[in-house]
């Protein structure tokens, strides 16, 4: 049977114009920038959807389960009206964290809150909104969650880069592990195969860079329409696309990324030109190239949603990676073997054809199945990451678009098991019916390239879906809550959820079973132990005596203090609570490997050992272990070992000695709770001990300088005396001097 | 000193760009060593394609040189 394909030049040109008018069609049809839902998720908002208040927030706050991109971030804050009356951003302090001013004396009246976070970790945005009430609850007025579908422009780009990259992969993959090894001859120095066939490949991969380089183009407008909610025409002719490639991590990693193609190109640029003067760069110059474009794949992989997985990302990453190489030797191999073998059997007819073909066959074979065991063993763990339930595969889009590429993958692997089975007809001799079906590949070869379009097309669409929303708060542990009682005040203090990250801090107060509204609270957090303490943040009236603030101060297990500032007429009342903060009630953002992860992973391990482990072995028996390579290589080995330990450790210590610059460790630790019996004492020991004080000049600077001292410092000052502030009585003890330092601190000037 | 972190948002602070930077200049190594290989290399032998003995379909040159 013969491969023959013949094209006439006029049908080719017209095929061309159809399909690159199509392209520009269905471009422009998915103008508009279309948000899809990211992986990142709101942890806590400030106020709650459709929360009823008494009256107008003073700030509203918005925390995200990661970073996000403060260029192209914003909240909004609209009137019933719809006019916009506040605009936000992402907080310089915490780039996790959306937060707006509220302006004064809003009036009564629904209000709606436009939140469009994009994330930084992929660059996928939302828009959604949000709606509270101050006063009464007006009807009418609805939050709109996320949009769940994927873009449609995303998808496109998407499979066109992946289909475009997979296949470049493919191709120099192929050449250098298969078409030079099985059909490789000294006759043709210039990359070792017949002239038509380098021509062939040159084509192939010069129409794929073509096509790569244009898909990538088409990635940074599409984003760059997510970030600026703007259309096509827009996002090109404003130069907004400038934006976001110098202004985002999308930006920073599309321009890597353009960069390894600019040296695959250049590579493949050079082996044209130098394949008459220096024939035998060209197979170099390839051979490299398939290096080069596996960092490129890798690139995808580092803005992928593995990227956003809370289960060691890094590693989610380079299987992730090792996924794209597998899909790229497999399906990107076999689509460029397909292109290749007309041209490569056309001078040949019967036996010597099939001998051509099975020579190239079973090297790829050998590759294709080595390949298949690592997409499956990544895929899995890949899945695990996001798919906890089998329900989540049924029930959500993400699963549903996973098990669209699992079905169609499924048909992959048949048609390549046939394949395998027809390459081998001794071995599976049983099978014998299912093989002479096949015939001489070529119907077979085909569909399995249509299946894996069908399945690059289904990537693009995966990759494109928002995942499953995971379990972000540790449930299992009670907010702790603690009450004081003074002037007749009683004070409930809770932590939400209490643990390491991001809380939200609920005062409430009551008098005789009444709330009390209309104070002014502010709350700070104190971690002795490192003498650190956080401003005082206002806590806002929400309704019925409950003043609510929140922050992520706590970022650490272990004792800590909360400090309640009440102002009542012209009275300040301050109050201390002590915690203890466990680990396990932090909000989870990220979480250890579950069981099936593990498994999953030692599948991986399993499968790229199994795949590697001929070639160690072969390459252990070509060794020449004489005793100075031995030595030299140990050598080599254990010198990289150091080089590598101790550019973590010099790391580490950076960051280490980073955050003991900004914030040393107190040589000596307050281990006295500041609360009222304290502060009373620490009074009258002040009054009655450290004479001169209060007649001081330097008491005022002390004052001021009291946001920023820290307390041993002041702990200093009582015992050794400060500029004309002399020293306190010498006999007090350590626990009166921290009381004393204590009382101190009620002299900071209220801002 | 902060780092702008560009991977993983930032899990593994600066060790993301450490990682990624190592990874890509031993991809980059494999890139010249793979070059330098490929040309120093043997090439395949240019001989003509072996002739089929018996229809043991099993029984196939590994090597089968392109005319």
């Amino acid at each position: 049977m013969c491969f023959k394909v013949s094209w006439a030049a006029n049908i080719r040109t017209r095929t061309v114009a159809k399909f690159v008018t199509s392209l520009i069609f269905i471009i422009m049809l998915f103008g508009m920038g279309n948000p899809a839902s990211a992986h990142g998720y709101l942890l806590r908002a400030i106020p709650e959807d459709r929360a009823i208040l008494e009256r107008a927030p003073i700030r509203l706050q918005y925390w995200f389960s990661e970073d996000l991109e403060p260029t192209f971030s914003s909240l909004k804050l609209r009137d019933q009206t719809g006019q916009v009356i506040a605009e936000g951003s992402v907080s310089p302090d915490n780039e996790a964290l959306l937060t707006l001013r509220v302006p004064p004396d809003l009036p009564d009246g629904a209000y709606i809150v436009e939140l469009r976070p994009a994330f930084a970790s992929d660059g996928h945005a939302v828009a959604e909104s949000r709606v509270f009430f101050v006063g009464s609850e007006i009807g009418g007025f609805n939050s709109k969650a996320a949009n769940g579908r994927a873009a449609p422009l995303e998808i496109l780009w998407r499979t066109i880069t992946l289909t475009s990259t997979m296949l470049l992969f493919g191709l120099f993959s192929l050449y250098a592990g298969v078409l030079v090894p099985a059909w490789g001859s000294a006759n043709y120095p210039a990359g070792l195969l017949p002239p038509r066939m380098m021509t062939r490949l040159s084509w192939m991969v010069g129409l794929a860079l073509l096509v790569c380089f244009s898909g990538n183009i088409l990635a940074l407008i599409q984003q760059t329409m997510t970030f600026f909610n703007v259309n096509f025409i827009n996002a090109l002719n404003e130069n907004l696309w400038s934006v976001v490639r110098i202004g985002s991590r999308f930006g920073d990693v599309w321009n890597i990324r353009m960069l390894f193609l600019v040296i695959v190109a250049g590579m493949f640029a050079a082996a044209l030109y130098f394949r008459d003067e220096q024939p035998e760069t060209v197979r170099a110059f390839w051979t490299a190239n398939a290096w080069m474009m596996a960092l490129v794949i890798g690139t995808w992989s580092v803005v992928s949603h593995a990227a956003g997985s809370q289960v060691l990302p890094w590693l989610g990453i380079a299987v992730d990676w090792l996924h794209g190489i597998g899909v790229g030797f497999w399906v990107g191999g076999l689509a460029a073997l397909v292109l290749v073998l007309p041209i490569a059997l056309k001078p040949y007819s019967d036996d010597q054809r099939r001998l051509a073909l099975l020579a190239a066959l079973r090297r790829f074979s050998r590759f294709a199945a080595a390949s298949v065991v690592i997409v499956i063993a990544s895929g899995l763990y890949s899945a695990s990451n996001w798919i906890y339930t089998p329900s989540e595969l049924t029930e959500t889009r993400f699963g549903g678009a996973l098990l669209l590429k699992l079905l169609l993958v499924g048909g992959l692997l048949l048609l390549g098991a046939l394949h395998h089975i027809a390459l081998h007809p001794a071995r599976y001799a049983r099978f014998s019916g299912l093989t002479t079906s096949i015939g001489q590949f070529a119907t077979t070869l085909r569909l399995e390239v249509l299946l894996a379009v069908g399945v690059l097309i289904a990537v693009g669409q995966l990759s494109a879906t928002p995942v499953p929303a995971p379990q972000i708060t540790g449930q299992e542990a009670a907010a702790p809550t603690a009450i004081q009682q003074i002037n007749g005040l009683e004070v409930t203090l809770t932590l939400t959820p209490g643990g390491p990250g991001i809380n939200t801090y609920d005062t409430l107060i009551t008098r005789d079973g009444q709330p009390v509204d209309d104070l002014d609270v502010r709350l700070r957090m104190i971690h002795p132990s490192e003498d650190w303490r956080s401003p005082l943040e206002e806590a806002e009236f929400v309704d019925s005596g409950l003043y609510v603030t929140a922050g992520a101060e706590i970022d650490a297990p272990g004792e800590w203090w909360s400090q309640i500032n009440i102002i009542d007429n012209e009275m300040t009342y301050r109050l201390a609570f002590d915690w203890d903060i466990d680990a396990q009630a932090a909000v989870i953002q990220s979480r250890l490997p579950s069981p099936v992860t593990v498994a999953a992973l030692l599948g991986v391990l399993a499968a790229v050992g199994g795949v590697i482990y001929p070639s160690i072995q072969a390459f252990y028996r070509k060794l020449n272990l004489n005793a100075a390579n031995v030595t030299l290589v140990i050598g080599a080995i254990v010198a990289s070992l150091i080089f590598v330990i101790g550019g973590f450790v010099t790391l580490q210590q950076t960051q280490l000695g980073y955050r003991a610059d900004i914030n040393p460790p107190p040589q000596i630790i307050n281990t006295v709770l500041p609360d009222q019996v304290s502060l009373q004492r620490g009074q009258n020991l002040y009054e009655s001990s450290c004479n001169g004080w209060q007649s001081a000049p330097d008491l005022d600077a002390l004052r001021q300088r009291l946001p920023t001292v820290r307390d041993e410092d002041l702990f200093a000052a009582v015992r050794d005396g400060w500029r004309s502030l002399p020293p306190c009585r010498e006999d007090l003890s350590e626990n009166e001097r921290w009381d004393i330092v204590n009382y101190l601190r009620t002299l900071e000037p209220i801002a | 000193m902060s780092f702008q972190y560009v991977l993983a948002h930032g899990s593994l602070g600066a060790y993301d760009e450490l990682i990624f930077l190592s990874v890509s200049i031993i991809f980059f190594v494999m890139m010249g060593v793979s070059w330098v290989i490929s040309r120093n290399t043997p090439q395949p032998p240019s001989d003509t394609p072996i002739e089929p003995h018996s229809h043991d379909q099993d029984s196939v040159p590994n090597h089968f040189p392109l005319e």
